[in-house]
């Protein structure tokens, strides 16, 4: 039997005699990157701290690949992006990650490669023989992401690597970890829903140090109701409603968002929706922004019934 | 133990190391130490040393050595290491309170021990980190015991053959008597939050907790047992020991480190990083 990537155990930790995870069980194997969510306190940033070896829990068991965390049998097969965690200011930036790289057992030559290796990924070369004092926050995050990948390691745990970043290197980082998801997995907390909706599968939600027990997976496609998200233009909210919900196959049209609509059908009437909906739009001179099948992320997650 | 646990511990004094010698906080901190110590090395050692050789100090009666407590100054054959032998167990002690205050605290505050740790035992961070600054320290007293050795020749270079096993004894002296001062902060700087929390709470344990067990110990005589584990506990006697003597007294300061070692790393591992 495969064993899982990480088991989870009743799994608890107490804070000041408050729990910020509460007997949590879950398997999660080997794939696709795995998105962690849940609101500010839910316990995202404790479980990866738990996951990392950072943090021992309070109560449960919790294995990476079958050892507990912090085992030296995980030494480069896992890593992480601490939330926070800043790189020491006395050394260059190529000093401590060939020094990373070295205790991950390579020898000096291959942790130079290494190093260098990494640093290009992150499009961080350049800075190499800088002291971190001179990174903006988006670069020190670029760099804490370049010493994940070390090694090139089988799962990374990632808390918040897009917070804080401008828009360009939140592009940046969602590309290295298209680029590294084939040799990796990746565990990902964020608050941003759009980001885990374009890289992950399957989706965590933590509220209140509890786990959900519905997963939200991106795919609906075998589900009897589906849903397509609209963005339109700026549009008479309840002239489209009203269009839409006459359509054939449409089971409910809402409006959560301002010039956005999602649209629940029933695919045995209507397989073609989409097309449906585009004609409907032009017949009447509206405009739409972008039309996606399925909720969003955020929907499924905090606003499904 | 992992396998890897005695190639991570070199890897990891190797870094302390450099971070002492080669970066430019370190190499401050050296030049401060170099400084201090050519003034020391300059006046009051030669000095008294000048006094020693001169048999100034002995003087019928009550000498002067006798008078600041130094009487035991007169045992050994090299008046330079006498005087340097009882500077040393003062100073080093001191020096080892400031200069291994921050084994693991400032780089668990900031994070950095968790980029570490991910590749690393907390074992080979904390026991690493120790041996480094051990070395550090161990470099620093064979220096200050080889400058000695230059003012002794200087004197008279006939002494070498003499003085030769005289600077081994003291230098291993000293570093045994350092030794429990570098594992006293090992385990407070694995437990608390700065460099200056460390600092403030070896100077409690060394100051207050020795006399807070001397009172208890007067009415409990079963307390003054618990003296022995405070750092620099055998100094006082270790001063009036000279040449190879002063290492009768080696088991203090190792039984001492064995046990701030072991409470050490035991904070280490429950600790949060």
């Amino acid at each position: 039997m495969k064993t899982p990537l990480i088991q989870c155990q009743q799994l608890s930790h107490v804070y000041s005699g408050k729990f910020a995870l509460n007997n949590l069980n879950f398997e999660l194997n080997a794939g696709e990157p795995i998105g962690l969510v849940g609101p500010n306190g839910a316990g995202k940033t404790t479980l990866l701290s738990i996951l990392s070896g950072f943090l021992r829990p309070t109560s449960g068991t919790v294995r990476l690949f079958g050892y507990s965390p912090g085992a030296g049998q995980l030494i480069g097969k896992v890593s992480a992006l601490p939330q926070d965690a800043k790189l020491d200011p006395s050394f260059t930036i190529i000093e401590q990650l060939v020094f990373y790289a070295r205790l991950q057992g390579l020898t000096r030559q291959q942790a130079i490669l290494e190093a260098s290796r990494v640093l290009e990924a992150v499009t961080l070369k350049d800075i190499a023989r800088n002291k971190p004092q001179v990174l903006s926050h988006g670069m020190a995050k670029r760099v804490a992401i370049a010493q994940a990948l070390i090694g090139k390691p089988a799962l990374v745990l990632l808390d918040e690597p897009t917070a804080g970043l401008d828009p360009v290197n939140v592009r940046t980082v969602r590309s290295i970890i298209a680029e590294q998801s084939s040799e990796a997995t990746f565990v990902i907390s964020s608050h941003d829903l759009t980001e885990l909706d374009r890289l992950c599968q399957q989706v965590l939600l933590l509220e209140n140090g509890i786990l959900q027990p519905e997963h939200a997976t991106a795919s609906d496609q075998q589900l009897t109701t589906r849903f397509i998200t609209l963005q339109m233009e700026t549009c008479p909210a309840t002239q489209v409603m009203a269009k839409f919900q006459v359509l054939a196959g449409v089971l409910q049209v809402t409006n959560p968002q301002k010039n956005e609509f999602i649209v629940a059908y029933n695919p045995d009437v209507e397989s073609k929706m989409d097309l449906q909906l585009m004609q409907c739009i032009n017949a009447n001179d509206w405009h739409y922004r972008q039309l996606s099948h399925g909720k969003t992320l955020e929907e499924k997650l905090f606003f499904s019934e | 133990m992992h396998p890897g646990f005695f190639n991570h511990l070199l890897l990891i004094s190797q870094f302390e190391l450099k971070r002492f010698f080669a970066t430019r906080k370190g190499l401050l901190s050296l030049l401060t130490f170099a400084v201090v110590w050519y003034f020391i090395l300059l006046y009051p050692l030669r000095f008294a040393a000048d006094m020693v050789v001169q048999g100034k100090g002995f003087m019928e009666g009550s000498s002067f050595f006798d008078f600041i407590g130094l009487s035991s100054l007169q045992h050994w054959s090299i008046a330079e290491f006498a005087v340097y032998w009882h500077f040393a167990l003062f100073i080093f002690p001191m020096l080892s309170i400031t200069l291994a205050a921050d084994q693991t605290c400032s780089d668990r505050e900031r994070g950095t021990l968790r980029f570490i740790t991910l590749r690393s035992s907390r074992d080979s961070v904390f026991f690493g980190r120790f041996a480094g600054v051990m070395i550090i320290q161990a470099l620093l007293i064979s220096a200050t015991a080889l400058t000695t050795l230059g003012l002794v020749l200087y004197r008279d270079a006939t002494l070498l053959s003499s003085a030769l096993p005289n600077l081994l004894a003291i230098t291993v002296s000293v570093v045994l008597a350092v030794l429990p001062f570098t594992a006293m902060m090992a385990a407070l700087s694995a437990k608390v939050k700065s460099v200056r929390q460390a600092t403030l709470w070896a100077i409690l344990i060394w100051t207050f907790l020795a006399g807070i067990l001397s009172i208890l110990a007067y009415y409990l005589p079963a307390l003054a047992f618990f003296k022995c584990l405070i750092p620099g506990y055998q100094l006082s006697d270790l001063t009036e020991l000279s040449e190879w003597q002063t290492l009768q007294l080696a088991y203090i300061p190792l039984l001492q480190s064995l046990v701030l070692l072991a409470v050490g790393r035991w904070i280490m591992a429950r600790q949060a990083l």
